[in-house]
Order: C-alpha cells, then structure tokens, then sequence
C-alpha cells in the first residue's frame, strides 16, 4: 500500500478552496480571497520547534501548501487547468492515520478549523470524529513514499538523535582514559542523558539543528549542512 | 571511439604537468586590460609563444619553457567578445571565484579580505584580473628570458597593464607570483612526487583522459575504475574527454556547457586559479601535540590525514611506517638512476613496477577505512570507488558518484617557510584546477568533498588538510576528524578535535583557456556567434 511504509505512513490530502471573497471582506482591499487569506495564513505558521504541527504527536515531517494549478509540459501533453485551487497537507508520521488525526484534532483544534476555514464544506469538521471523516473523503493516494527516516514513534527518534550526539560528544571528551576513568565518565554519561527515559533529556519535536549552545563558528561546513 | 582531440590546439597545461617534465620554476602574471583594441594585439603578440598539448616523445626536445594564457569573464569582455558569445558562458564562470565564496567555503580566514592586494578592488567590483599569462621553466633564467619577451610585448600594447600586488617576503607589491618546487633535502632526494611546505610528496596521482596524448601507463590510478583488479591497466579506463576538453562528450555522452560558437570554446577548457596560504606553525604544533598522543604516532597520524605517508607511499597498499619507508627506500634511488640515465634495464623495469604501486590501487580492501581513514585527503577528493562503499553491484559503474567530480592538479608551491613555529610569513601552493564544468567538477568537490562529509557518513567534517575549521585566532576553530579503528586488531577509533585551519585562501579566480584557434580569434577580433 503506497501510504505506508512499515510503520510509517505518508498522508496527501487536497481539499478544494473556496472561490471568491467571504462575506465579511472589506471592499476594494487586496488579499482577501480565500485563497490569498488560507496563503496568508500558512505562510505566518511558526517553524521548528515553535511550529504548531510540533505539538502533533508521532509528526516527522509535514507541509501545508496552496496547489493553484498544474503545470503544462509542453506538446504533445495538453493544456489542463484545475478546478479550484486546493488546499495540500502532506505529513510522514508514524503509525495509523485515524490515532494520528486524533492527536492532531486533540493537540491543534482551533488551528485545524482556522485553516479549514477557508475550504469547501468545513463546516461539516466539528470534532474527531468529523475532522478524521473530511479528511479521508480529501486524501488521495501517496505514491512514490519514500520515509527519510526509520519508523519508529517519534519519542524514540528524538531520543535516539539525542544519545548519538551525545555520545559522539563523549567520545571525543574522554578519549585515552583508563578503563576505570573510562567507565566512571560513562556512568555519569549514562545517569546525565537516561537513555530508557524517552521523556528526557531528549530533542524538541521540530528541531532540525543541533544543540546551537554547542555551534561552531561559521564555517563552510556550516554553510553546507544549512 | 577515440574522440578527436587535437593536441595541437589544445593549450599544453591542460594535458600536462610540467613538473612531471622538469619544468619545476614558474611565474604567474597578471593583465589588466582598458583599451580592447590593445589586448587583442597583446593576446595576438602572446599567441606564437603559447606552449600546445603536442606530446613530448623525446625526451631531448623538451622546451626549457612554456607559456599559457587564460582569461576572467571581464576578461574576455574587455577583449571586446560579443555579448552573445558572453551570454553562452556558464553562470559560475561569469560570476567570478569571488562571488562564489560561500559555495566554496573561501569565508572566515579565507575570505577576499586578507587576499593579496591584486585581487581587492574595492570589495565586489567587477574582476580588475582579466589575463593570466603562466610561465613554466626548468631554470629561473629560462623564466627570465621569456618573462622579459612578454614585457617587451606589453611595451609595445599601452591600454594593457601588468597588475601587481601580490604578496612576498616581506613585501606586498611581487609584479608576478612566483613558484617553485621544494628542492629534495638529501634524504627525500628522489621521493616521488614534490614536496610542499607540510612535508607530504604531492601531485603524485594526475587524472588521466582519452586523447590526452600523455604515457598510457597514467590511466592506471588516473583513468575510472572499471572494477577489474585496480592494481592492473584492467582495473581503469580512459575519462571521457569532455571531462577535460569542451567540445567533446563527457562521462554523460553530452558535450559540456559552452558559449558558441562552436569553434570559439571547441578544445578550451576552465582552469581556477588558487594561491592557498599553508599555517605551517598550527600544522607541526597540532601534528605534535596529537600525534604525542595518537598510538602509531605523529608520522602515522600525518599520514592518516592525507591518506598517503609524508613520503608518498599510499596508505592503503602500505598501512605501516616500516612497510611504507622500505618501499619508498628502494624507489627512491632507482628513481635518482632514472634521473641520471644510469639505470640498468633491470632497475628500470623494478622503478616502473615500484612507481606503478603509487597509484595502482583502490579502497575495495579497505571498506572500514582501517587502513585510510574515510575522511582522509585523498580518500575524499578522489575516492575511486569509495563510494560504492565495499558494494561492488551499487551502480552501473563503480564510479558512478565520482566520474564526474575529476579534476586535472596544475601548480606549484611558492615561498620558503623561515619560521616553522609560525602561521606567518608567505609560503604555501598556487593551486591550478582544469576542468571543463567548474561548478560541477571543481565547486562541487571543494563544497560537498572538501567542506562537509557527508558523502563518506562523516556528517559535516571537513577535510583534515584543505577544510575550513574556522578562524585560529579565535581559537574557536573546530576541525573534527575521525579516524577509523580495526575492528579485527582491536584498535578503537581516534577522534581529532580543535583541528585549525591549516590552508586559507590567498587569491585566486576562474579563467576560460581557450585553444590556439580560439586564441588567434580573439586577437583578430572575428568572434561571431551569429
């Protein structure tokens, strides 16, 4: 099945925009489309860590984007146009799509409706059960998934990128001790980061740099990992 | 099919280097031009000079010098070139080194602020560099004379200016920079390769392509591997000519980017031009401080950053300082016999298989990088088949990822270190990189192979060697390496850390070397893509 790969699964849903302006715009004003206002919207989200779609449980990577036509080819493909613009959310997330809509609803529900807003027949979205209804009437099916990651839940993720840049810093750290300072420094090492502990020390959801405390200055090196 | 390139048209540095001739002297000077008509006639002046890429079979005709001459977009555009034929130049050649600093990594202790004089021009400006004129010789009086032929042209061509300014002993003001080879101590007389001012023999290894005119014994190590036995002529072919030459087809069957008309870059090529100043003083303290500590000790670990020993002897093939120094013992003087012609048939042959052992190899038997660590000099600027990772059916061929990452190693030291404790003074490598796409051979290799590591699941570490870490004098400089370990010797990893900078940019830019044809236009002035 194309959605899914393992345990991870790659949702696409399009949902066609409103056409015109809403009712209560002011006239004579730019921008105030449906389309120019859900843009408008997207385009304020906060990223990273502050993003909105970081407090999603199981999120590894997603994007909304307004779709506003295709694009022509060249002869001998025809010139075609779509209907309305449309609405595309696209999430890589571990596990089912019905627990992960659930958690999106329950973490983000004033920011699901303030973006579905601008979309034909929100007003049917008016809870879990709903939003996860309006969602899979829009989804289609994902086609060339590629996971960038393991499929593992994201806590384990976060926890393992975590441990392995600490302990890459320990290594350099403690390297030509004796075995007994050896494994006096990897007790601390251990007791510090709590390896069984998913909860912390760990990464934030939506962090993509490492610890910036612990950045380098500015390098080619750190021009090219950007 | 054997691709028809004309030797004769092609300028000679492309397909040799002169080191490898005797020609071990050089100067390099530069042009600026303000009346077209008068650089024409200068270039026209220049062209009976231009040294060819027609081979050297005998041994006794070798000339004692030669001239080669290239051109910066703004170059070519104050020679009067028309727009369109401009317009046909790829976008990173017309941008100019500068510009391309961040993709580059010639940012921090190698941006264009602690240049040589002779390339700041009031920061951003257009390119005030528009000719290079190089002069290769055997003897400093062989440069002489050929450097006095040119400032007789010069004379003769007002509205052409000789461009000083670039750094010396002392002085900021050298009307050309001067190179040099490293004259052999008596102990590494006849160590292959030159020395440069860390120590290691450099230049060692030379790309090698079809129709390039040069001995067929180079493909082995400089061709593309073919996955036969690296250690034999089976083991590698010729690189397609368009890797080189514009106007032929390269490794994708497609001729390179290139203005027309045709006939105006048929047979050029690119060539970037790099004065890398080398910290001497950060290289000898680091190498003692981490190699006091390193357990095979500082010649070891000076070798685990090139990837070969300081006396030339890949790492792979001789994974020992004892295996390396006795094989470096025996070449050594045989090379001296060749040298002097005193050699019997029998060292001969011996020399030609010893010689053959410098390059006849890949990582194929060394997939963990025990032996030459992944983040090695040389294991990333040419990982033969590296990078298909011990995998032999990865790709089509095995070196799918790195075919079209080759570059052709022009250049020569210049200065003399007088303080070894110190980072100071003007010593280091004039760097000359032919190519035939700069931002896919020569941007890429010092971007993604040079500056960061991922392509060998090194994450961001740079190259030991020629990587920016970062400004020294901050002492935030950060350099990592790792060293791999042997898991069946039950040798743990080494990690270096706080590596300095150890070579910064000095000058430098990107330059169109034209063919003899091409040549003979410009001066005429006949460019016509229409």
């Amino acid at each position: 099945m194309a959605n899914q790969s393992g345990n991870a699964y790659a949702l696409t849903m399009l949902c066609p925009i409103l056409g015109g302006v809403p009712p209560d715009a002011p006239s004579g004003m730019a921008g105030q489309t449906y389309t120019a206002r859900l843009r408008n919207v997207l385009q304020t989200l906060r990223m990273n860590e502050e993003s909105p779609m970081a407090q999603v449980p199981n999120t590894y990577l997603c994007r909304f984007w307004v779709l506003s036509d295709v694009p022509y080819q060249g002869k001998p493909a025809f010139l075609e146009h779509l209907k309305s613009d449309y609405l595309v959310f696209s999430s890589n997330f571990h596990g089912e799509l019905e627990p992960y809509l659930e958690g999106m609803w329950n973490a983000l529900k004033d920011g699901v409706l303030a973006i579905l807003w601008h979309c034909v027949g929100h007003e049917t979205v008016r809870d879990a059960a709903s939003f996860i209804a309006y969602v899979k009437k829009c989804q289609v099916t994902t086609t060339f998934f590629f996971n960038g990651s393991t499929d593992e839940p994201l806590a384990e993720q976060l926890k393992n990128l975590y441990l392995k840049q600490e302990f890459s810093k320990f290594a350099f750290e403690n390297q030509g001790k004796s075995a007994q300072e050896l494994q006096e420094a990897f007790r601390g090492f251990i007791q510090r980061t709590n390896p069984e502990n998913l909860a912390g020390p760990t990464w934030k959801p939506g962090a993509y740099h490492l610890d910036r405390a612990d950045a380098e200055p500015e390098t080619a090196a750190g021009a090219a990992s950007k | 099919m054997t691709p028809k390139v004309d030797l004769d048209n092609i300028q000679g540095n492309v397909v040799k280097a002169y080191g490898r001739y005797g020609l071990g002297v050089a100067r390099y000077v530069f042009f600026h031009v303000t009346v077209p008509v008068a650089g024409r006639k200068f270039v026209g002046d220049i062209v009976p000079l231009v040294t060819t890429g027609a081979p050297w079979t005998d041994p006794a005709r070798i000339p004692s010098v030669t001239t080669n001459i290239g051109f910066t977009y703004e170059g070519l555009r104050h020679l009067d070139v028309p727009e369109v034929t401009l317009h046909g130049f790829p976008e990173t050649f017309s941008m100019g080194m500068k510009a391309r600093r961040e993709i580059i990594g010639d940012t921090g202790p190698s941006l264009y602020r602690h240049w040589d004089p002779i390339w700041n021009n009031n920061d951003d400006d257009k390119q005030h560099v528009h000719v290079i004129v190089i002069i290769d010789g055997k003897e400093e009086q062989d440069l002489e004379n050929r450097y006095q032929e040119i400032q007789r042209i010069l004379a003769a061509n007002p509205g052409v200016s000789q461009l000083v300014g670039h750094r010396g002993a002392g002085v900021d003001n050298l009307p050309y920079q001067p190179a040099s080879g490293l004259p052999p101590s008596p102990e590494t007389l006849g160590y292959p390769g030159g020395k440069e001012h860390f120590g290691y023999s450099d230049g060692i290894s030379t790309s090698y392509f079809e129709g390039c005119g040069e001995d067929p014994i180079l493909v082995i190590g400089g061709g593309k591997p073919t996955g036969q036995d690296p250690h034999t002529a089976a083991g590698w072919a010729p690189l397609a000519a368009g890797e080189f030459v514009l106007g032929h087809p390269d490794e994708a069957f497609e001729y390179p980017e290139a203005p027309g008309p045709p006939l105006f870059s048929r047979d050029g090529s690119f060539m970037v031009y790099r004065k890398l100043h080398q910290n001497v003083g950060s290289f000898h303290s680091y190498l003692d401080a981490e190699g006091a500590k390193f357990p095979e000790g500082k010649e070891a670990l000076a070798a685990k950053f090139a990837g070969r020993w300081r006396n030339g002897a890949p790492l792979v093939s001789f994974p020992t300082e004892k295996s390396a120094n006795e094989f470096i013992a025996e070449l050594a003087p045989l090379q001296v016999k060749v040298w002097t012609r005193t050699a019997s048939p029998q060292e001969q042959a011996r020399f030609a298989e010893l010689s053959l052992q410098l390059v006849a190899y890949d990582y194929g038997d060394d997939t963990s990088g025990a032996r030459c660590p992944f983040g090695s000099h040389a294991r990333r600027t040419n990982p033969r088949s590296a990078l298909e990772f011990g995998n032999a059916k990865a790709f089509n061929v095995p070196g799918a990822l790195s075919n079209r990452r080759r570059i052709l190693r022009r250049g020569l030291p210049y200065g003399h270190v007088e303080d070894p404790t110190s980072d100071d003074g003007e010593h280091g490598v004039v760097m000359m990189i032919v190519n035939a796409d700069i931002s896919r051979q020569f941007e890429f290799v010092q971007q993604q192979w040079i500056n960061y590591g991922n392509d060998f699941g090194l994450a961001n570490d740079p190259d030991p060697l020629l990587g920016n870490h970062g400004i020294n004098e901050s002492r935030r400089a950060g350099g990592r390496m790792i060293i791999e370990g042997d898991k069946d010797a039950g040798k743990p990893p080494y990690f270096c850390d706080r590596m300095p900078t150890l070579v910064e940019t000095r000058g430098g830019d990107y330059f169109f070397l034209p063919s003899v044809t091409c040549l003979r236009m410009l001066a005429m002035g006949i460019v016509d893509p229409t």
